[in-house]
């Protein structure tokens, strides 16, 4: 949908990547009866700003029921009350502008007396009325009643009977106000308060602390987090603002700028309105990092940061110490320092040091946690920027070096910047992948590239697919409940590209007890031909002294190489318990494991599930049986067939009562119809006792007299097509399939 | 002698020194135990052959099974001859996925049951 460009800075069709958030923002504004708030984190600086306001053109234009209201506080209202009275004018604008249609009254230079003298016949009471206790207040010079007169507009409005969309931005820069009386959690409290939905956005790290503050505001609402964008989007992004503002670009730069401003619409638009000033194509990287170098030592971007430290302290010694201080951080290994020890050297008293702290944790700068403080090093403007004013305002060293010095850094940089890109595009995704394993079983050549190759190499694609599936050795993955990169381990930067070096800490058979925990390295080696022993000894012993150092008791570790390894190298992992495959097997291993068993439980077709609850004992197992066979019938299940569906439903169901120690003594069955098969899911709460516990694969760990009495398994996967034991948090759920045979 | 049935037992009758038990519709823990003690009952009486009859068994679970194989190893400890007749074909492929038809032989009806075993002692 494409409308009047009102508080937008670019028209609807150049913002790129974000219509999914504006659809969610745009419903949110019409459940008027919810009156719950939105909160909108984001990483600084993500483009939160132009959302909203491009949120305010759509709803304006859309004419729902409910009236946008975008107020963003900004580094320029340097008092509490300044602030409040530019949101009762922002406020009337408008809400005026609103009702009379009129999309020209948003920021037209209007004084408060042609605001009352536009507002509407049905609006002009009380809006007077307010307009006149503004004039009070403000006379009577009461800066609490005025701030609260101020801030309770909307409620005016509610009691008017209009419904509001207050979508108010910048909450961070409430936190820098002199006389601070909590402005940012009054202003929220009292947006709460007005019984109508109302969006809030910030920082991440900000908005979240100022919703718990506040008393009004709902615990429950609803939050968008507004993540990076992607790169297509950012490209597309470069691409509209060189057109914007007609600067030529090719797509090398193009590409680099994504991935040197991270995406950031606010760097790169800087970027394209720098070189328009300049009249400089960006069409090379040399010109690129010509005219980033002169933004970052005197630019939109370099003001951007100065105005961030201006507000921590107006003693310019103590910025000049924070300044070194932060340089200095950033040369340590670790870009890490105790908290104590920043706050001697920079100086501040106690309060001004936590402010300054906070509002460059806030800016994610640093991160700060406890004792410790570290320079955010994930954005390279910012150490870039570091870096270089250090170097000029800090150590004083000739600006002309600086700026030689930064640009052929960033020059050699570059195509670094684009090969770790490009490595990152074509890695395997080890992360993603462990993440899916989830119990499930696949063919135990994925993980032997020895064995895989003497069994497959050389033959055809297809003839691949059907072995692997009908191979009996299987390995049953873990279920990984927590992926990391194997640079968050450690300090030092031994694994290269975060995304080819995986961490992934689980359990087996998804049995959360100690003996079942296991931890996962996984690694993707650069070798272009075969990797030889050598590399992988390398990463073996890099790897296992990783897990050595984080106290991993279990570990599997499991490398991959584009072409496998070499015989020597293979039989070097296997001795080791270690697993390696090529890329091919990846292919195959990823393509074979399903994205999670949750989705399993996501059908399109209701209305050929079926569910049923029967209390355990009682024979009641025959009531289950009955139904499905009912069920069975109506699929055109022959008759051996669904007597071995009701055998093994019997056999679950027993299972589920005699193993469960079902605190609720039921057994929840699920029958759902397919075109060619008839899912049955059992499930019951409890905890199945150690002693009890019968393997998923058939070998049973148990006591003698079981020996007998634990044939319902076994008549369950005789029975059965597919018979498999899903994690549930409480209890047991067992899935079988039965397929209907043409 | 006359057949026997009441609440808490199974259905038999005698045929000789044969005794025959008649299994009910559902094979499950509680009827496994039943036909275990009318086999045990009829053996104290001194018959010397059983014949356990699936004639009315739809349905048949794992524990009734295995209490069946109880009756089997009793039968071999105590020199007896016995016989399943009338499992249906659901029936008859669980005896065999456990393992039951090794133990025991499996016939097509009562009378060849009975005959069966007559000649047997023959």
């Amino acid at each position: 949908m494409n409308y009047r460009r009102i508080l937008g800075r670019i028209e609807r069709e150049e913002f790129v990547g974000r219509d999914r958030e504006l659809d969610q923002i745009a419903r949110h504004a019409s459940r008027s009866a919810e009156a719950r708030g939105l909160l909108l984190l984001a990483a600084p600086p993500a483009g939160v700003s132009e959302l909203l306001r491009q949120a305010f053109d759509q709803l304006f234009a859309q004419r729902g029921d409910a009236i946008p209201i975008y107020f963003s506080l900004t580094q320029h209202d340097s008092l509490a009350v300044d602030a409040a009275v530019r949101f009762f004018t922002t406020f009337l604008q408008q809400y005026i502008a609103y009702r009379r249609v009129d999309p020209s009254l948003c920021e037209a230079p209007l004084s408060l007396k042609e605001l009352v003298e536009l507002a509407l016949p049905t609006d002009y009471e009380w809006i007077a009325a307010l307009a006149q206790s503004f004039e009070r207040e403000n006379a009577a010079g009461d800066t609490q009643a005025l701030i609260q007169l101020c801030l309770g507009t909307p409620q005016k409005a509610a009691a008017a009977g209009q419904i509001i969309f207050p979508m108010i931005d910048g909450v961070h820069f409430a936190g820098d106000f002199r006389g601070r009386i909590g402005f940012g959690r009054q202003l929220a409290e009292i947006i709460a308060r007005s019984k109508s939905p109302f969006a809030i956005a910030g920082p991440r790290r900000q908005v979240m602390d100022l919703i718990r503050e506040a008393d009004d505001v709902e615990g429950a609402s609803p939050v968008i987090h507004l993540e990076r964008l992607d790169d297509a989007h950012a490209a597309r992004l470069v691409e509209q603002a060189s057109r914007r503002y007609e600067v030529e670009i090719n797509e090398q730069t193009r590409d680099l700028m994504v991935q040197q401003f991270a995406a950031s619409p606010f760097f790169i638009t800087s970027m394209m309105q720098a070189a328009q000033q300049a009249n400089t194509p960006l069409n090379s990287f040399v010109n690129c990092q010509r005219v980033y170098v002169d933004q970052l030592l005197g630019g939109q971007i370099n003001r951007y940061f100065a105005s961030i430290f201006d507000r921590l302290t107006p003693d310019a010694q103590i910025r000049k110490n924070l300044l070194r201080v932060l340089y200095e951080s950033l040369l340590s290994e670790t870009h890490k320092s105790s908290l104590w020890t920043w706050k001697k050297r920079i100086g501040a008293d106690a309060s001004e040091f936590e402010h300054i702290v906070h509002q460059l944790h806030v800016r994610e700068l640093v991160n700060s946690s406890g004792s410790f403080v570290e320079v955010n090093s994930e954005s390279t403007v910012w150490l870039d920027y570091l870096r270089a004013t250090y170097r000029v305002e800090g150590a004083g060293e000739p600006r002309a070096l600086v700026v030689a010095d930064t640009l052929t850094q960033t020059l050699k940089r570059a195509p670094r910047t684009m090969a770790r890109h490009y490595r990152r595009e074509s890695a395997v995704g080890l992360r993603d992948l462990l993440a899916r394993f989830n119990c499930q079983e696949v063919a135990a050549t994925l993980f032997h590239d020895d064995r895989f190759k003497t069994a497959y190499k050389g033959i055809e694609p297809e003839q691949v697919e059907a072995s692997l599936d009908a191979e009996a050795d299987l390995i049953r993955l873990p279920q990984i409940v927590h992926v990391a990169a194997c640079g968050s381990f450690t300090a030092t930067s031994r694994f290269g590209d975060e995304e080819r070096c995986a961490v992934g800490h689980g359990f087996e058979a998804a049995d959360y007890v100690d003996q079942s925990e296991i931890v996962w390295l996984a690694a993707e080696v650069e070798s272009k031909l075969e990797a030889g022993r050598e590399l992988a000894q390398e990463w073996f012993d890099r790897l296992t002294d990783l897990a050595r150092r984080c106290g991993f008791a279990k570990v599997r570790v499991w490398l991959i190489a584009p072409e496998g390894f070499s015989a020597e190298a293979c039989r070097f992992l296997t001795r080791r318990s270690a697993y390696a495959s090529s890329r091919r097997q990846i292919e195959l291993l990823s393509a074979r494991i399903k994205p999670g068993v949750e989705s399993r439980e996501v059908h399109p077709d209701a209305a050929n599930e079926y569910e049923l609850v029967i209390p355990m004992g009682q024979d009641t197992e025959l009531i289950a049986a009955h139904a499905v066979e009912q069920i069975a019938r109506r699929l055109n299940f022959p008759a051996q067939a669904i007597n071995q569906i009701k055998t093994a439903l019997i056999e679950a169901s027993i299972n589920a009562a005699e193993h469960s120690l079902s605190p609720d003594r039921k057994i929840y069955q699920r029958f759902r119809a397919e075109n060619d098969k008839l899912v049955v899911t059992v499930t019951s709460r409890g905890i199945v006792p150690a002693d009890m516990r019968v393997e998923v694969d058939g070998r049973t760990v148990s006591p003698s007299d079981q020996n007998r009495r634990g044939w319902g398994l076994k008549l369950i996967r005789t029975l059965m097509d597919e018979v498999e034991f899903e994690h549930v948090d409480d209890g047991t759920q067992l899935r079988m399939v039965k397929y209907l045979k043409k | 002698m006359a057949d026997t049935a009441g609440p808490a037992t199974v259905r038999s009758r005698c045929v000789g020194d044969a005794a025959v038990i008649y299994a009910s519709n559902y094979l499950n823990k509680l009827n496994g135990e039943r036909i275990e003690r009318e086999c045990r009952q009829q053996l104290e009486a001194g018959r010397r052959a059983l014949v356990i009859n699936f004639r009315d068994t739809e349905l048949v679970n794992s524990i009734g099974v295995s209490i069946l194989m109880c009756v089997i190893d009793a039968a071999e400890e105590n020199d007896v001859r016995l016989v399943f007749s009338n499992a249906n074909s659901h029936t008859i492929d669980l005896f065999e996925m456990l393992g039951l038809s090794r133990h025991v032989n499996l016939v097509n009806d009562e009378e060849e049951a009975l005959t069966l075993l007559s000649g047997s002692s023959a």
